[in-house]
């Protein structure tokens, strides 16, 4: 399945994009999601204490089941305000 | 407060925030107080001297929570009417990056909804803010969102 995966502030650096198209198994979680990308970009698997993950614009947790079309972000701490 | 006869406004805007005409919009003729939060650039951080920001959002989401939180600040307090406006792009030193005003029949509850507004803002809006030093930038220290707890794996049917 086709999930869309968006990247914001210093992951944006390390992607060199800010948004990525990525084909993975049905049922992949957010977790499987994040080792794919960190297979491709080895320094992001450091990242994975110290980001959040939002599934269609909600934070979710990192065991939750994707569907076709899902908007993905792995987001750093916010620094807004 | 049951009616609010003002719609709420929030806003991501990459130009000049217009703090007078948001704290103007949230003004009723039965508000007893506006309270207003005017977030600004300084001109350091971590004793370094900053020269510039820049500010990225996750925008459709940025937009959601910040209405989220405009509505919860109706259910927690007995306010009237809210305005949130967050600034994109670079900030020079002085320039509001932040604006909220709430008004209220009373100025304890626009006090408070206007304080809640801004920390929950501050670690649940997907906004980030890049600072630019002399010698080099870096992406602001920033809190992690909380998120919903891991759901157990499914049970086998027994």
């Amino acid at each position: 399945m086709q999930i869309q995966v968006l990247f914001f502030g210093k992951l944006r650096e390390i992607f060199h994009a800010s948004q990525a198209s990525l084909e993975l198994p049905a049922k992949s979680m957010v977790e499987d999601l994040f080792r794919t990308c960190a297979a491709s970009h080895p320094e992001f698997a450091e990242f994975r204490s110290s980001v959040v993950a939002s599934r269609n614009r909600e934070f979710v947790a990192w065991n939750t089941v994707l569907e076709p079309g899902d908007e993905v972000a792995f987001l750093p701490p916010v620094s807004g305000g | 407060m049951t009616s609010n006869p003002i719609p709420d406004l929030v806003l991501l805007v990459r130009d000049p925030i217009f703090a007078d005409a948001l704290a103007r919009h949230v003004r009723h003729a039965h508000d007893g107080a506006v309270v207003t939060f005017d977030g600004c650039v300084r001109n350091h951080s971590h004793g370094r001297a900053t020269l510039y920001l820049e500010y990225e959002a996750y925008e459709s989401m940025a937009l959601e929570k910040m209405k989220e939180i405009a509505a919860s600040l109706h259910t927690l307090y007995a306010i009237d009417s809210v305005a949130i406006a967050h600034r994109l792009g670079r900030l020079e030193i002085g320039e509001t990056s932040v604006f909220i005003a709430v008004s209220a029949p009373h100025r304890k509850a626009a006090f408070e909804a206007c304080r809640h507004a801004i920390d929950t803002l501050k670690k649940n809006v997907p906004i980030w803010k890049k600072e630019f030093f002399e010698d080099g930038a870096v992406w602001a220290d920033g809190e992690l969102p909380p998120v919903p707890a891991a759901t157990p794996a499914a049970k086998p049917a027994s």
